[in-house]
């Protein structure tokens, strides 16, 4: 462990030490950074609990809470007034506040005794930037500058998300599939040379990426139209404030963007190494370990994908299960979306198999040729 | 024939067609991993904690997920005890921040949805919420954590008698390989889910100061920083995992 920490090591270290405890002190000295009046919990009694039953004979409890709130920001900070918080134990909108919680408020009224306030989002930002704080340092701790990169990757791909956002709201009739699908483009492209550097195997990853992601939702397009999209659900689609079905493939196209990429890597890598040991291989078998590194990777990156697109349903699901829908439709509500978006990510990382080991099996042997 | 029923046979022919007997396994592990992820549901709803069925049915598609992946036992086993490890220590996490960030069940934006919808439900969403992150990271664990395994048993195979030291660098040196596009993976893996809120976020112009302390959009965040903490802390569980192996 002590070649482990080197001179540069221990400056990073040192480094990020104090970029945390400067976060950690910052975040909770921001509230007159803030326009929207934020408070702070300084008392709580509860006045009173009462079991409920709803028409499903779910049993739950509805509790009020009194809670004397300090304004933090704004021209009336410093003042405390008091204000009823009501909630159900389950806490499926609401919450319950203790000592110490910060909270927005909206519609504050303070012309007069006694202060009028509606109870928002909690502030979450320390939470937040603490945990981003957490993953920055131990990924450049334990990977150091191949984990800054990849980080920085994700960072310029946020970055690109919010322009693209910003022109598909430009363009509100124009189709938001196309534009998400060329931000693909880019996103790939950016990705790429930041985790392969500018290579001749970063382009033969970003073509097989193209092909692999563009067949999958060819086919998967072609699919849907021939079965008359039957059991898929766009109205269940959250959050929708445009045209759902192009907004949909374009959800879908990013989200196995990254799993084809990430498998299309792993075997054009492997390919390289297996040229550079021995630059006699012919294309056949290059084309067949290709197609054996993709085989063992394929099903643990389509369960990546199932369990992320799965996971987020979770409670919505039993909320709709909870009241008294049927099996069936609580799958269709909540879940066919993420299933279809699961199968068609599937369908491209498999696909991208064959059409990567054939692609780069056909580059390396052609150059040996001449 | 539904959508549904079409997408899934033909990724089946595809998955048979690429990987014979492995394709098989991968789908069939796909749709275990889908009866899990619903029995979990269904266990929540009749009232079992949800944190200990989530700890439950996490342990079998992790098991199903790397045992079916890959042959290989040298590979399978070590990744599937650091998966499991690495998972405990997630929960922890998990339990902390959400705690921490309180971000259960719906936010002001999902009202629509929640129109005529009892809310009174007496499960309690804190949990549920803790079990669907702890779900959601264990793809990308079992994904880092055999491609960690798979990397050092073959460095393994060929030099049986490298130092402990070295080994642990070697597993280092394969999760700098793997970790720029796992983290693209979990990236854009979470966007594809995200794309309608954000453009929502957009549309209606809402501040930096109010995405940042949002609900909905912090559950969303901390499920992707948790997944990348998930595979960083993976990847030298994985070697200390194999070295520990090596002298029992």
């Amino acid at each position: 462990m002590k070649k482990w920490l080197t001179k540069r090591r221990r400056w990073l270290l040192v480094f990020l030490g104090l970029m945390g405890l400067g976060l950690w002190w910052f975040t909770g000295h921001d509230q007159r950074l803030y326009q929207p009046p934020l408070a702070r919990v300084e008392a709580v009694h509860t006045l009173n609990t009462t079991r409920t039953q709803d028409q499903f004979e779910n049993q739950d409890q509805e509790v009020t809470q009194r809670l004397r709130l300090r304004l933090l920001n704004g021209r009336q900070a410093g003042k405390t007034f008091e204000i009823n918080n009501q909630y159900v134990k389950s806490m499926g909108l609401n919450q319950a506040y203790r000592v110490g919680d910060e909270v927005f408020l909206t519609q504050l009224q303070t012309a007069h005794r006694p202060y009028r306030a509606t109870l928002g989002d909690r502030k979450r930002d320390r939470a937040v930037i603490m945990l981003f704080w957490l993953v920055t340092a131990l990924l450049l701790l334990t990977l150091g500058r191949a984990g800054g990169f990849a980080l920085l990757s994700v960072l310029i791909n946020s970055v690109g998300l919010g322009l693209a956002i910003e022109l598909d709201l430009k363009f509100q009739s124009w189709n938001a599939f196309w534009l998400f699908a060329s931000l693909a483009v880019l996103f790939a492209f950016s990705s790429l040379s930041l985790v392969l550097g500018w290579s001749k195997k970063m382009v033969a990853t970003l073509v097989a990426t193209f092909l692999g992601t563009a067949t999958a939702v060819g086919i998967s397009y072609l699919l849907l139209q021939m079965t008359g999209e039957r059991g898929v659900y766009y109205e269940s689609m959250q959050y929708v404030t445009q045209i759902p079905r192009p907004l949909f493939l374009a959800e879908t196209l990013l989200g196995s963007l990254g799993a084809v990429m990430d498998e299309a890597t792993d075997i054009i890598a492997t390919l390289f190494e297996l040229t550079t040991l021995n630059p006699a291989i012919g294309v056949r078998e290059l084309f067949l370990s290709g197609r054996n590194v993709g085989k063992s990777i394929m099903g643990p990156l389509v369960n990546v994908l199932f369990l992320i697109f799965m996971a987020d349903t979770f409670p919505s699901a039993l909320l709709y299960l909870k009241n008294g829908n049927s099996l069936a439709y609580t799958f269709n509500m909540n879940m066919s979306l993420g299933m279809v978006q699961s199968l068609v990510s599937g369908i491209g990382i498999v696909l991208t198999v064959p059409l990567v080991s054939c692609f780069a099996a056909l580059l390396l042997g052609r150059r040996k040729v001449k | 024939m539904t959508t549904i029923t079409a997408l899934g046979l033909v990724l089946l022919g595809l998955m048979v067609l690429v990987g014979g007997k492995q394709g098989w396994m991968a789908f069939l592990s796909f749709l275990l991993n889908f009866g899990f992820l619903y029995l979990t549901i269904l266990l929540i709803a009749l009232q079992v904690p949800a944190v200990w069925v989530a700890v439950g049915s996490g342990l079998v598609v992790l098991a199903v997920t790397i045992f079916m992946g890959e042959d290989d036992l040298q590979v399978a086993l070590p990744a599937f005890w650091t998966a499991c490890l690495v998972a405990m220590i997630m929960l922890l996490v998990i339990i902390g921040v959400e705690h921490g960030v309180q971000v259960q069940g719906f936010g002001l934006e999902d009202s629509d949805d929640l129109e005529g919808m009892s809310l009174t439900i007496g499960v309690p969403f804190l949990s549920v919420t803790i079990a669907a992150a702890f779900l959601a990271t264990l793809g990308a664990i079992a994904e880092a954590a055999m491609a960690v395994a798979a990397g050092l048993a073959e460095i393994l195979q060929k030099h049986p008698t490298l130092p402990d030291q070295r080994l642990f660098l070697n597993g280092l040196a394969i999760g700098r390989q793997i970790i720029g596009t796992t983290l693209n993976t979990l990236f854009f893996g979470f966007v594809g889910g995200l794309l309608a809120l954000l453009i929502w976020f957009f549309g209606l112009h809402y501040t930096w100061g109010a995405v940042l302390n949002n609900k909905i959009f912090v559950h969303e965040l901390t499920l992707v920083l948790i997944s990348f903490l998930a595979v960083i802390v993976t990847v030298p569980t994985t070697a200390l995992v194999m070295i520990r192996r090596r002298h029992v």
